[in-house]
């Protein structure tokens, strides 16, 4: 029995306990194998996957490491079952792998032909594979690459991508270092270049060939793209959720490389623009008219060396199908948050790629690149009446009296005075309420309905400090980039959805000039599902280390001034 | 030359010790004479035990010694070692080990010198050792008088076809027996081959190798090559830390599985099936509030069941309950519960594995059920561990390695691979095994003559991590105790959270649903707080103390409680006092809220008080309608009786008094039988009195078992039978001849028997496969095993008939007429309506 910082669990959860002198080297040790589940403060979970074990072999990384690893910085004896399982889940990746051959072209090739044979067997791999050349070759149709990758891998035995990429259209892009940064720990500006860790996420992808970089929002996920695409050097498709997110990313391409205005195009619903470098929204390609996609020939227009996806997290369906399909093409995906409620995470592996890239937020806000933050559970007590309403209500009404109680106004108004000159944001999911609200507080409300100028324009009017609070509706989920909100206000959500609730926290982690704290609160009403929504939506967060405090209403003066 | 009672006699006393010491069945009971110990030596019991004893070195050398010998007619033949060497292949190496298994072979009596120099002896088998081994020992066929002379053999075989080779090669080794192909190639080289003598043809399919040719093909040998053990060395080794850990981790689990268990079951138990054990579904629902699979479910039930710590309660609807053994058991620490546990199952003779197999009738054998004993249990675990020890420390074979260290230690009864795989399986489960291997611990099984319950605690008392007392709370409301949590730390996330993961550490997770447990088992906020903050390193985070004092608010907000009647008013004056007054002590009034009193005294006592106290109160439905009270006169519902009267007496007659009634049955059948028969009356009673038990039986039987079909006829011929029988005993009803058969099965049978040793024809009365009797004209020729093998004389045909199918046997007279007797041919269902 060693001393080591590693419990490992029969149920293959590993805990690292972080204040163990050897944690930070065990964390490394375990990372491209382990998948992190929780980051609390005291105790990190890890999880041991076929997925994740699968990805560690196709880094590199063989079963032996993984088992030395164990062994080295586990405390107690590790399971020996588990160590047989790691082994022979890890034996399965490759014995089937894809490689262009010069006469059949995509062909899947079995170090095994037993494997093969099963594969060939099961139902799911009918159709995806053509002639059989011999005992241990069988000639993939190639644009069933993707699917047949995600079928074998369904099936236990995935394939090992050997076939290569196509180079694509060649692209001069550089990195443009003469900026500067906005950020300096010490407040002051200083030359710009990528931070270590994007350095590092661009490295992993590159080397990797496709797959998912995760990092926080505000850590700077857009200059990995760009340091991909400075990598890559070739034309670049880069599908983001909306316009307002294209701009912007346009906007730090021109800022950020050697790309002028001319060489980006953007293709959404109101410009249909092809350039070397094109932005295009999901919305668009996903457009459906008579039974067919209209614009899915933006993905054939070019003969694209890159695809980047943005908020992959959020990758529509039909996107997962065309993708399948760009299986010879480079693919990175971009998240904050690799969580999707809908539980199709293992697609976005087998489609995109793996995950390449991965660090709790809470390392890169100890690095001083994201702002810490303070959250905050503001409870609020029903009055008598209310609750009255709230019992009686139909069961589908409920969430919504209670997201919407009339005491929460009470409490924005609060909170917005006290963080009066902040840049604040009120976000809620209700239209009326956030009208109201807006009322209140006298602020501009942004929703769907607003035009997309108008919000432009808000926003500048925001970023530039004219003006200090805005209430938002879920528009504000995504991609908006407001550097300066250092405080914001959630009345209410869509359920219990852990990425938004990550995605609007994220807002906020934008490092400040001045090294402020940033402050989320969710005023909840207490006793009612709005109560468990939140519980659910914090617990991501929570597991990445943001501690919610919990503060009554009616302290709320009080409780705020300790420190975070 | 000797005989094997001359060897015997000659052996030294020594040598005779150490016979009867090896082979302990020859000394129990002791025998009269070296002559009758002989005889038991060479008995085909006492033979077959001494061969399952024996390892497959040995087997092999007696093997070859038989199969030498085959064909042998003179008793002064023998073969001497080396010839038992060459013929087992052994070359210099393996010669001296064959040559120990033939002296072991000679300790054991298995063979005996019969001649030649005491140095170098002629060796025979003893008599009966090549009956026990069959007819084509070592994969030689039997001699037989048209094999081709060994001879001539070479020579065949050096003409015989290619194709014809591979088919011999095929046979060389044994078995001798081969299934001739209908066509094509190697139907024809078999038909070259028997054409060459090389083959011989059995019966139409089969051919057989000549013990001849096959010696030729084997170079003389008998066997292919001396048999060795298995080598330990290829086994996968584990850790000693490694096996100790798992061993201990296995063995918490198994204690905790079971306490788990026990508490399921104490707040609801199961219902015990008709035929007994556990139903499949309550099984399923074990399984998954237990959180494992089936199998292991029903081995955690099976061991609970075999400790006593959950039983059959015996009422009316019966329920698997823990029992008072099991708050003993609870009561000990964990390695005492632990070495119970283990103790348990290396003694029971159930077999858990068969839980969910289905029995030769179809149905699914249960956990608990009454169908799991395998008498062999304890031994084949026993042999298995031994196994294990012997591999020595930190072998972990697999069942198959397992099962050829049996197969090479005794050779004769090897074990089933999955009897094997289900004996490391439950092993590993309680911890008896860890990683596979057999900790310090386990070896505590293996001696069986000390109570291994002590070895078994101090094993794993030494196996056990040290026990942690540290908690890890997180603002995510998750803890981590990382180690094995104190008995007091387990205890208190027992009763106040919900385990997430167990292994090298214990993660919980703390919910409302948790906390209200706790809260509902008397905590309160401020004591579970205090409990936690107790064993937090970190302390207690803000948010698991807003989610332990919100649960506290709510908890106990809505209060229940239960009464029988209510008083209910507008006017809060009308029940001023009411409730403290003290001549309404005996109805229990509370009052609820200033207009409602609660009483515990049912509505018409609450009614009459008030009345008396001159209030003028009136009853209310549920819906608040004014019942208008006539004076409330209570009914209830008429029950049903159980029974018919007359079935209800009989349900009620113990087994006892059955029997005894029927012991009055069958005496004054006796009496009746000693009056000569003479009394038609009494033969009435008796037949009446003997169908009635049978019918009864058969009806019994058919209620005892859930499927009647089967059971049901056989208790048809049972009752048939016995009414023909009672028929038979009485004697001719109503006949004026008094017969001289008889209906009695022993002395049926003893008449069979006569009839068979003395050639005389006999009157058979047999109960036919449709319960109707039948009347044979017989000669019988063997009673034995149950059967009677008869010649029917009239249509010169010989048949068996079991012998519980006879219903009657008489004589043949001299002028061989029939008894006639037609109740003979009544139809014995009639019986049923008894």
């Amino acid at each position: 029995m060693t001393d080591g910082p590693l419990i490992v669990q029969s149920d293959k959860t590993l805990l690292l306990e972080v204040d163990h002198d050897q944690a930070e080297a065990c964390r490394r040790a375990i990372a491209p194998f382990a998948e992190l589940e929780r980051a609390p403060e005291h105790v990190h979970t890890y999880r041991l996957t076929p997925l994740g074990l699968w990805n560690a072999r196709a880094a590199g990384h063989d079963a032996e490491q993984v088992v030395d690893t164990l062994l080295e910085y586990s405390r107690y004896p590790v399971p020996h079952a588990l160590l047989v399982d790691v082994a022979e889940t890890m034996s399965r990746y490759g014995r089937l792998q894809l490689v262009a051959h010069p006469v059949h072209g995509l062909v899947l090739h079995a170090l095994d032909a037993a494997v093969l044979a099963e594969v060939l067997r099961s139902k799911r791999t009918a159709g995806l594979v053509g002639e059989r050349i011999d005992d241990t070759d069988v000639v993939v149709h190639a644009s069933e690459r993707g699917t047949l990758k995600q079928a074998l891998l369904k099936l236990g035995w995935p394939a090992e991508d050997l076939a290569g990429y196509v180079d694509g259209e060649a692209h001069p892009i550089d990195l443009d270092t003469s900026g500067e940064s906005n950020l300096g720990t010490d407040g002051a500006p200083r030359p710009w270049q990528l931070r270590p860790y994007q350095a590092e996420a661009a490295d992993g992808f590159w080397h990797g060939g496709s797959g998912v970089v995760v990092l926080p929002c505000g850590a700077g996920k857009t200059l990995v793209g760009a340091a991909a695409m400075a990598r890559s050097k070739t034309t670049t498709l880069i599908l983001v959720t909306n316009t307002v997110s294209a701009r912007q990313w346009r906007d730090e391409l021109i800022r950020r490389t050697s790309l002028t205005p001319d060489e980006i195009g953007e293709y959404s619903g109101s410009r249909k623009e092809i350039r070397p470098v094109t932005i295009a929204t999901y919305q668009v390609l996903t457009l459906k008219r008579k039974g067919i996609y209209p614009h899915l020939e933006l993905l054939d227009a070019r003969d694209w060396g890159l695809i980047v996806y943005d908020e992959v997290h959020l990758l529509p369906a039909p996107i997962f199908r065309m993708t399948a399909d760009l299986q010879a093409r480079r693919r990175l995906g971009l998240t904050a948050t690799l969580v999707r409620e809908d539980g199709r995470e293992d697609e976005v592996f087998s489609l995109i790629g793996p995950k390449r890239y991965d660090a709790p937020w809470k390392d890169i806000e100890a690095q001083g690149y994201i702002a810490p933050a303070d959250c905050v559970e503001v409870r609020l007590t029903l009055p008598e009446r209310d609750r009255m309403l709230y019992a009686t209500a139909e069961p589908e009404d409920k969430y919504r009296l209670a997201a919407s109680a009339p005491g929460k106004t009470e409490v924005v108004k609060r909170l917005v005075a006290k963080h009066r000159g902040e840049p604040l944001l009120v976000i809620g999911q209700y239209i009326d309420q956030l009208e109201e609200l807006a009322a209140d507080i006298d602020a501009p409300v942004i929703t769907g309905g607003t035009s997309v100028t108008e919000r432009q324009r808000l926003f500048d009017a925001f970023r530039a400090g004219e003006i200090s609070t805005l209430v938002v509706s879920k528009v504000a989920n995504f991609s908006i980039d407001l550097p300066e909100a250092s405080v914001a206000i959630q009345v209410s959500g869509s359920f219990g959805s852990r990425q938004e609730e990550a995605q609007r926290l994220g807002r906020l982690l934008r490092p400040k000039g001045d090294g402020r704290t940033a402050h989320f609160y969710a005023v909840v009403a207490r006793d009612t599902v709005d109560q468990d929504f939140a519980a659910h939506r914090q617990r991501f967060l929570a597991e990445q280390g943001y501690a919610y405090r919990i503060v009554d209403a009616e302290d709320l003066e009080q409780a705020t001034e300790e420190p975070a | 030359m000797a005989t094997f009672s001359e060897h015997l006699r000659g052996r030294s006393d020594d040598e005779l010790v150490r016979l009867l010491l090896r082979r302990p069945d020859l000394a129990h009971p002791s025998p009269a004479t070296l002559a009758s110990l002989a005889a038991r030596a060479t008995s085909r019991p006492s033979l077959e035990r001494a061969l399952a004893g024996v390892d497959a070195a040995v087997l092999q050398a007696v093997e070859a010694v038989v199969a030498l010998l085959a064909g042998s007619t003179d008793p002064a033949d023998g073969v001497r070692a080396r010839d038992v060497v060459a013929a087992v292949g052994a070359g210099r190496s393996d010669a001296p080990g064959v040559r120990a298994a033939l002296a072991t072979a000679t300790d054991l009596a298995l063979v005996h010198p019969a001649g030649g120099r005491a140095t170098d002896p002629l060796l025979r088998p003893a008599p009966g050792v090549a009956e026990l081994l069959g007819p084509s020992t070592a994969g030689l066929a039997a001699p037989a008088p048209h094999d081709p002379d060994p001879a001539a053999v070479p020579g065949l075989l050096a003409v015989a076809p290619a194709a014809g080779r591979a088919v011999l090669d095929a046979l060389t080794w044994g078995p001798p027996v081969g299934v001739r192909p209908a066509s094509g190639p190697a139907a024809e080289a078999v038909t070259e081959l028997v054409r060459a003598g090389l083959l011989v043809r059995a019966d139409e399919r089969h051919v057989v190798l000549p013990r001849t040719v096959a010696l030729a093909l084997r170079d003389g040998r008998t066997h292919r090559a001396p048999a060795t053990p298995p080598a330990p060395e290829d086994l996968p080794r584990r850790d000693a830390t490694l096996v100790e850990a798992e061993h201990a981790a296995a063995a918490e689990r198994a204690v905790r599985l079971v306490a788990g268990l026990l508490r399921l079951w104490g707040q609801s138990p199961p219902p015990v099936l008709r035929a007994g054990g556990l139903g499949v579904r309550d099984l399923r629902r074990t399984a998954a509030a237990l959180e494992i699979t089936e199998p292991e479910a029903a081995f955690v039930v099976e061991l609970a069941g075999v400790g006593a710590l959950v039983r059959d309660d015996g009422e009316e609807s019966p329920h698997h309950v823990p029992t008072t053994v099991a708050d003993e058991w609870l009561a000990l620490d964990l390695a005492d519960r632990w070495a119970r546990l283990a103790s348990w199952w290396a003694a029971t003779a159930r077999w858990p594995a068969l839980v969910g197999t289905r029995d030769e009738r179809g149905s699914v054998r249960p956990a608990l059920g009454p169908e799991l004993g395998r008498p062999w249990a304890p031994r084949l675990r026993h042999a298995v561990l031994g196994q294990l020890a012997d591999a020595g420390p930190g072998a972990a074979p697999d069942a198959a390695a397992v099962r050829e260290g049996l197969a090479w230690r005794t050779p004769r009864s090897v074990p089933p691979l999955d009897a094997v795989a289900a004996v490391l399986r439950e092993a590993g489960w309680l911890g008896v095994l860890g990683a596979g291997a057999l900790p310090v611990a386990g070896r505590a099984l293996l001696d069986s003559d000390v109570d291994p319950r002590p070895a078994l605690a101090a094993g794993l008392g030494a196996a056990l991590p040290p026990a942690v007392d540290d908690l890890l709370l997180q603002a995510d409301l998750t803890g981590i105790v990382p180690g094995r949590p104190s008995q007091e730390l387990e205890a208190l996330l027992d009763r106040s959270a919900r385990v997430e993961s167990r292994g090298g550490a214990v993660t919980v997770r703390f919910t409302p649903e948790s906390v209200r447990d706790a809260l509902d088992a008397g905590s309160t906020a401020d004591d579970l707080l205090a409990d936690l903050a107790a064993h937090a390193r970190g302390g207690v985070p803000q948010p698991l103390e807003y989610l332990v004092r919100d649960a506290a608010r709510r908890h106990g907000r809505l209060r229940t409680g239960a009464a029988s009647s209510y008083v209910r008013t507008e006017d809060p004056a009308l029940l001023a006092g009411l409730a403290e007054d003290p001549r309404h002590a005996d109805l229990g009034l509370v009052r609820l809220a200033p207009t409602v009193l609660a009483a515990q005294a049912p509505l018409h006592e609450l009614l009459a008080a008030l009345r008396a106290h001159g209030l003028a109160p009136v009853a209310e439905t549920p819906d608040g309608q004014v019942l208008h009270a006539a004076p409330t006169v209570r009914r209830v519902a008429a029950a049903r009786p159980r029974f018919a009267p007359d079935d209800a007496g009989r349900g009620a007659q113990p087994p006892a008094e059955r029997a005894a009634a029927l012991v009055g049955v069958l005496r004054r059948a006796e009496e009746a039988r000693a009056a000569g028969g003479s009394s038609g009356g009494a033969g009435a009673v008796v037949r009446g009195a003997a169908a009635e038990v049978a019918g009864s039986a058969a009806r019994g039987a058919a209620a005892a078992d859930g499927s009647p079909t089967l059971r049901d006829r056989a208790s048809g011929v049972a009752a048939a039978t016995a009414a023909a029988r009672a028929d038979r005993t009485t004697g001719a009803r109503g006949g004026p001849r008094p017969s001289a058969g008889t209906a009695d099965p022993a002395e049926a049978l003893g008449l069979l028997r006569e009839a068979a040793a003395g050639h005389t024809e006999v009157w058979l009365d047999v109960v036919g496969s449709r319960g109707a009797l039948e009347r044979r004209r017989v000669l019988p020729v063997r009673v034995d095993g149950g059967r009677v093998r008869v010649v029917d004389t009239a249509r010169d045909a010989e048949i068996v008939v079991a012998a519980h199918r006879v219903a009657a046997v008489t004589p043949v007279d001299a002028a061989g007429t029939e008894p006639a007797d037609d109740d003979a041919a009544a139809d014995p269902r009639r019986t049923d309506t008894a």
